[in-house]
C-alpha cells in the first residue's frame, strides 16, 4: 500500500464515520417512532386540564335562530360552553385568514358549511364534553345552499357570505358577485389569443382536481395553558408552521408575542392540513384564558376530513395550441377555484391561487395566459397545497393531461411530443411565459433514463398487439400506458414576491457547537414525519465535519428555535437547508482562524479534510474540528470572542425546481372496472441528494398518496351539502393492500443558487404522479373514443365508463 | 331520495283513506314512533326513533297532512331534528286506487336527510328509507286489511324489528342464505 492509497483510504474512513451527504443513514427519529416513544400533542396530560369538544352544524347552510346552552351547562362534568356570543365582545368570533379573508370561528348569524363550529363545550373530561355537545339546543332555519362552484355566481345566487356582502373590493382585487372571491390574471392574454387564433391544432379541456383531503393520520389537536399570574401563554399544537402562528395568535389575542410559548411536539404527519389556523385553536386558548386551566382539543376523524383545510377543487379549462408538427405555440388556461365557505387556502399572501402559473410545466411554451376566479360554496374551508407545493399538483395536472389530449389529437406518441417539446437544457435558467425563472433541468437525459428503464417501445408494441386482442374478442382488459413529465416549484420563497401576512417566506438555522464538540442545530421549520433530525445533521456533518451521530436537530420550540415560516411546499431543504449550510460555514469560517491561531500558521496555509483543517504540503499536522470546539471556548486567538455558533436566516435568491420522469402501466378489466397497476416507475431529479434512502421513503409515500388522488380518494357533496367522503368508510386512503409496487430512479441536476445543490423532494411523486395515474386510465380507454376520463378512477367510476362506451354486453 | 312504489290493501278505499287519517294507527304503523299527538286536524307532532347505519337518534318534530282527497289521497310531510344527529324531512304523496274490493295504494316519497345521518348512513338511506316503506305498509294492511300479505321480497325485508331481534343474528343468517 502506498502512501497516496493509505491517505484516500484513512479520508473515506473518515467521511464515513461522519455519514454525511449522500449516506444511506437511517432515520434517528425512527427509535421513537417505531417504538411507540413518540411524543404528539395528544399525549400531553397537564394538571387540571379540561377538554373542549365543538357543537357542529348539519345543515350546509342555515339561519341560527337561537343557541340555548342550559342542558348541556346542567350536565355534571361541564364546565363551560363557548358560543359567538361569548367571542364577539373579544373581537374573536371570526379570525383572519392566511389568505386574507376572515373566517369565523364559531358561527354567529349564519352557518356557512356542514359541520361547521358552532358552540364549544369544554369538560372534564373528552366524553362528558362529547355528550354535552348533544345537549345544546341549536334552532336553524335551512337556507337553499350552493355546492356546485359553476352556480356561485349566478344572478339569483343565495349570498353566502353576509359578513362582507358590501364589500366588492377583496384582498386580491375588485369582487365581481357577492360569492366572488378573487380573480387572478397572468400572461399575455392578446398574444394568446392571437396565436390560438391562427392555429394549425388545438385543444380544450374540462380538467377536474377533484376535492380531495390530505388526512394525516394525526388530526389537528391544541393544548392551551394560560398562566393568568405571568400573562403568559403556552401553546402545543400540531403546527407545520409554529412560528407563523405565534404570529398570528399574537395578533388575534393582543398578548405581545414574547409571552407566547408555541410548542410543535412529533407530528404525525400534515400534508398540509396543519399550515392554517383553525377554530379549535382558538377556542382552547380562549378557554384557558378565561378559565386559568389548560384546555385540550383534539379533532375526531370525522371532524378532520369535514372540517380542516381540504385540497384541490380546482375546475381547469385547459387548452393547447401547436403547429401541425406538434410544437406547442401557446397554453390558455381559465381555472373556477371552490374555496368552500370562507377562503382559508395557505398560498403566500401575493399568491391566491398559488403556483398554479408553473402550468406550462416542462415545455418550452412561448406564450400562455392563465386566469383564476375563486367563489364561495357551502363547503368547508380551505384549498391547501395536499402534499405539494401551492397549487402545483393541479398546474402539473393540467399540462399533463393537456399533453396526452393534443398527442391524440396529433396521433403522435405522447413520449414523443413531450421530448419536442422540452425546455432544452442550454435554455436553463429558463423565463417562463408564466413569470418563472427556472433554475436547472435536463430534461431530455431523465426521460430518456426513464424511456429505457421501462421498455417504452416494448410496451407501446405489447398494447397495440393487446388493443387488437380486445377488438378481437380475445381479452377483457385494458392496458394503459401513463406518462408523466413535470417540473414542480418549490421551496418558498424569495421576499420579493414571497410572504405570509407581511412576514418574508426565509428561513433559518442556528447551530451551536458544545466545547467537547458535539453540536445542537435548531431550525425554523418543522417535521411531521420529513426526517429534519436524519437529513440536517447530515448536512451539518459534511460541513463541519462532526459526525451526525454527535448532532442534535430540535425544532417546534418558538422560544429556543430561530423563527422560521415552518414546514410545507417543500420548503425545508431548499430554505433551511440551506440556511443550515450557510451558519454551518460561518462556524468553519471561524473554526479556521481558531486553528490557524493553534498551529500558529496563516489561515490560507490550511486546508480541509472532511473533519480538521490541516497545513497544507502537511498532512500530519492537523486540528479537527473537536480539538478547535475545545479551543474555541477555552484558548480563543486574542481579541476573538469565545465561542463556536452561528445562526442564519436564508432568504433564498429563487425558488428551486425539481423535476421528474414517471411512467405507470396499468391494467383495468373492463367489465368489473377494477385497475391494476403493474408497473409504476418514478425518476426524480432533485439536485443534490442529502439521504437516498429518506428520498426514496419520500417517494414511496408521494406516490401512494398520488395513487390515492387518482384513484378513489374524494371530498363529495351532496345536493343538500351533506359531506359524502367524512370518514375512512367511504375516504379512500390506501393500505398496503392496494398499494402499488414502487420502482424508484434518479438523475442529478444540482440548483445552482443553493448552496449544497438541493431542491425538494417530498411532494415531488404526488405532483407527478396524480396525472401519471389518470394518463394511464385515460391512455387505456383512448383507443376506444372514451374523451377525457375525470378522476378519481375508482372501479365503479370505470365500469361507468365502460358502459357508456358499450363495451358490456 | 326518490322512492315510488304501491301495495295492495285488502280493504275498500273509503276505509283506508280513514285509517290514513287516523292518528293512532299511523302511531302503530310509523316505524319507531314514540308519540304522535294531534294538533290539529291536519297536523301532529311525532317523536320518532330511528337507527341508520350506525347512526341512531331521536327525531322530534312535525307531520302535516296536505292536499286533502277524500277518497282519492292526499301528501303527507314530516320535518324532524335528530340534534347532533342531523335532520330529515319529506313527504309521500299517495294515491288510492280502487280494485275490486281491495285498494292500490300508490305513493312517491321524496326525502331530504342531513347531518351525521347523511354523512355516515348515505350508502344505507335507500336500502333503509324502502325497509321503512315496508315496515309502514305491512304493518297498514295489518291493521286495515284483513290479512296481512307477504308477497314480494320487499315486504319480506320489511320484517319488523322486533321479529329481528328475537331471531337473533344466527337466524337472521340463515334467512339470508
Amino acid at each position: 500500500m502506498n502512501d497516496q492509497t493509505k491517505i484516500d483510504q484513512d479520508r473515506a474512513e473518515r467521511t464515513e464515520k461522519l455519514q454525511g451527504m449522500g449516506c444511506k443513514r437511517k432515520r434517528v427519529e425512527d427509535v421513537r417512532f417505531t417504538q411507540g416513544k413518540g411524543s404528539y400533542v395528544d399525549d400531553l396530560k397537564l394538571p387540571g386540564m379540561l377538554f373542549g369538544d365543538f357543537v357542529r352544524s348539519p345543515h350546509a347552510h342555515a339561519r341560527i335562530k337561537s343557541i340555548d346552552t342550559s342542558r348541556a351547562k346542567a350536565l355534571p362534568g361541564v364546565v363551560a360552553v363557548l358560543t359567538a356570543a361569548d367571542l364577539k365582545p373579544l373581537g374573536l368570533h371570526y379570525m383572519p385568514t392566511l389568505a386574507g379573508d376572515v373566517q369565523a370561528v364559531l358561527a354567529e348569524e349564519k352557518v356557512l358549511f356542514q359541520n361547521q363550529e358552532v358552540a364549544f363545550v369544554i369538560a372534564e373530561d373528552r366524553y362528558i364534553a362529547s355528550d354535552a355537545t348533544e345537549l345544546v339546543d341549536v334552532e336553524y332555519e335551512a337556507l337553499p345552499c350552493i355546492v356546485d362552484p359553476f352556480k356561485s355566481m349566478l344572478p339569483d345566487a343565495p349570498i353566502l357570505r353576509e359578513d362582507i356582502q358590501d364589500k366588492m373590493e377583496g384582498a386580491h382585487g375588485p369582487r365581481k358577485h357577492p360569492n366572488h372571491i378573487f380573480e387572478w390574471k397572468i400572461g399575455d392574454k392578446e398574444a394568446t389569443d392571437a396565436v390560438f387564433a391562427n392555429a394549425d391544432v388545438t385543444i380544450k379541456e374540462m380538467l377536474v382536481d377533484h376535492r380531495t383531503h390530505p388526512s394525516p393520520l394525526e388530526t389537528c389537536q391544541s393544548v392551551a395553558s394560560f398562566d393568568k399570574v405571568k400573562g403568559e401563554l403556552t401553546l402545543w399544537g400540531t403546527f407545520q408552521a409554529p412560528h407563523v402562528i405565534r404570529t398570528v395568535v399574537s395578533l388575534i389575542s393582543g398578548l405581545p408575542e414574547h409571552k407566547i410559548h408555541v410548542i410543535a411536539p412529533d407530528i404525525g404527519g400534515g400534508f398540509g392540513n396543519k399550515v392554517g389556523a383553525y377554530a379549535g385553536y382558538v377556542c382552547s386558548v380562549v378557554g384557558s384564558i378565561v378559565l386559568g386551566v389548560p384546555v385540550k382539543w383534539v379533532e375526531d376523524r370525522m371532524e378532520n376530513l369535514s372540517a380542516t383545510s381540504f385540497a384541490r377543487d380546482y375546475h381547469m379549462t385547459t387548452e393547447l395550441a401547436a403547429t401541425k408538427d406538434g410544437r406547442i405555440q401557446a397554453m390558455r388556461v381559465h381555472v373556477l377555484a371552490d374555496h368552500g365557505a370562507f377562503d382559508a387556502c395557505a398560498d403566500p399572501s401575493k399568491w391566491p391561487a398559488g403556483f398554479m402559473n408553473i402550468c406550462t410545466g416542462s415545455y418550452d411554451i412561448p406564450t400562455a395566459h392563465l386566469a383564476v376566479d375563486g367563489v364561495y360554496t357551502n363547503k368547508a374551508s380551505g384549498g391547501v397545497a395536499y402534499r405539494c407545493s401551492f397549487r402545483v399538483t393541479e398546474a402539473a395536472f393540467a399540462i399533463e393531461r393537456a399533453v396526452e389530449l393534443l398527442a391524440q389529437k396529433l396521433g403522435m406518441d405522447a413520449a414523443e411530443l413531450r421530448i419536442k417539446n422540452f425546455i432544452k437544457p442550454e435554455q436553463f435558467p429558463y423565463q417562463s411565459a408564466l413569470g418563472w425563472e427556472y433554475d436547472s433541468g435536463d430534461y431530455h437525459t431523465a426521460m430518456k433514463k426513464a424511456m429505457d428503464t421501462i421498455g417504452y417501445t416494448e410496451l407501446r408494441e405489447e398494447q397495440a398487439k393487446k388493443r387488437e386482442a380486445f377488438k378481437r374478442g380475445e381479452t377483457r382488459e385494458l392496458m394503459g400506458i401513463g406518462i408523466s413529465f413535470f417540473t414542480e416549484i418549490v421551496g418558498a420563497g424569495p421576499a420579493k414576491n414571497c410572504d405570509i401576512l407581511g412576514i418574508a417566506m426565509f428561513d433559518s438555522a442556528e447551530i451551536r457547537i458544545h466545547p467537547t464538540g458535539s453540536v445542537i442545530a435548531r431550525m425554523g421549520t418543522k417535521s411531521q414525519g420529513q426526517g429534519h433530525e436524519t437529513t440536517y445533521a447530515q448536512i451539518i456533518a459534511t460541513e463541519i465535519g462532526i459526525p451526525a451521530d454527535d448532532i442534535m436537530v430540535e425544532e417546534g420550540n418558538t422560544d429556543t428555535a430561530p423563527y422560521g415560516l415552518g414546514t410545507y411546499g417543500s420548503r425545508s431543504t431548499p430554505v433551511a437547508g440551506a440556511a443550515t449550510a450557510v451558519a454551518a460555514r460561518k462556524i468553519k469560517a471561524k473554526a479556521q482562524m481558531i486553528a490557524a491561531h493553534m498551529m500558529e500558521v496563516h489561515e490560507g496555509d490550511l486546508e480541509w479534510d472532511v473533519d480538521r483543517f490541516r497545513v497544507k504540503g502537511l498532512p500530519e499536522k492537523f486540528k479537527t474540528m473537536k480539538e478547535i470546539a475545545w479551543a474555541a471556548y477555552n484558548a480563543p486567538p486574542p481579541n476573538m470572542e469565545p465561542g463556536l455558533e452561528a445562526v442564519n436566516y436564508y432568504e433564498p435568491p429563487n425558488m428551486t425546481y425539481p423535476f421528474g420522469a414517471y411512467f405507470c402501466v396499468m391494467d383495468i378489466d373492463v367489465d368489473t372496472g377494477v385497475a391494476k397497476t403493474r408497473r409504476f416507475y418514478a425518476l426524480d431529479d432533485c439536485g443534490t441528494r442529502i439521504n437516498p434512502m429518506i428520498i426514496e421513503g419520500q417517494v414511496h409515500g408521494g406516490l401512494t398518496e398520488a395513487f390515492a388522488c387518482a384513484m378513489g380518494q374524494e371530498i363529495r357533496y351532496d345536493e343538500q351539502g351533506n359531506v359524502m367522503g367524512a370518514s375512512f368508510m367511504d375516504f379512500f386512503l390506501p393500505t398496503a393492500v392496494e398499494t402499488p409496487h414502487w420502482e424508484t430512479d434518479h438523475t442529478v441536476t444540482p440548483s445552482p443558487h443553493h448552496p449544497i445543490g438541493a431542491k425538494g423532494v417530498g411532494e415531488s411523486p404526488h405532483v407527478g404522479g396524480v396525472p401519471c395515474f389518470s394518463n394511464a386510465v385515460n391512455d387505456a380507454y383512448a383507443f376506444l373514443g372514451a374523451g377525457h376520463i375525470q378522476m378519481p378512477h375508482d372501479a365503479w367510476r370505470l365500469w361507468t365508463v365502460g358502459e357508456k362506451l358499450g363495451l358490456h354486453t | 331520495m326518490e322512492m315510488n312504489g304501491s301495495q295492495r290493501i285488502e280493504a275498500p278505499r273509503e276505509e283506508v283513506y280513514a285509517a290514513l287519517n287516523d292518528v293512532d294507527v299511523l302511531r302503530q304503523c310509523i316505524p319507531g314512533c314514540q308519540s304522535i299527538e294531534k294538533t290539529s286536524d291536519t297536523e301532529m307532532n311525532a317523536k320518532v326513533t330511528l337507527r341508520i347505519g350506525p347512526v341512531k337518534a331521536s327525531f322530534t318534530g312535525k307531520v302535516t297532512l296536505s292536499d286533502l282527497n277524500p277518497p282519492n289521497g292526499y301528501t303527507i310531510s314530516g320535518e324532524g331534528s335528530g340534534g347532533m344527529a342531523g335532520f330529515a324531512k319529506g313527504g309521500a304523496k299517495v294515491d288510492l286506487v280502487p280494485d275490486g274490493e281491495a285498494t292500490i295504494l300508490n305513493y312517491a316519497v321524496k326525502a331530504e336527510i342531513g347531518g351525521k345521518i347523511a354523512q355516515l348512513g348515505s350508502r344505507l338511506i335507500d336500502g333503509t328509507a324502502k325497509k321503512l316503506a315496508g315496515d309502514f305498509f305491512a304493518k297498514f294492511s295489518e291493521i286495515v286489511g284483513p290479512q296481512p300479505l307477504v308477497e314480494d321480497a320487499e315486504t319480506e325485508e320489511a320484517e319488523t324489528e322486533e321479529a329481528a331481534v328475537k331471531k337473533g343474528w344466527v337466524g337472521r343468517l340463515r334467512d339470508s342464505l
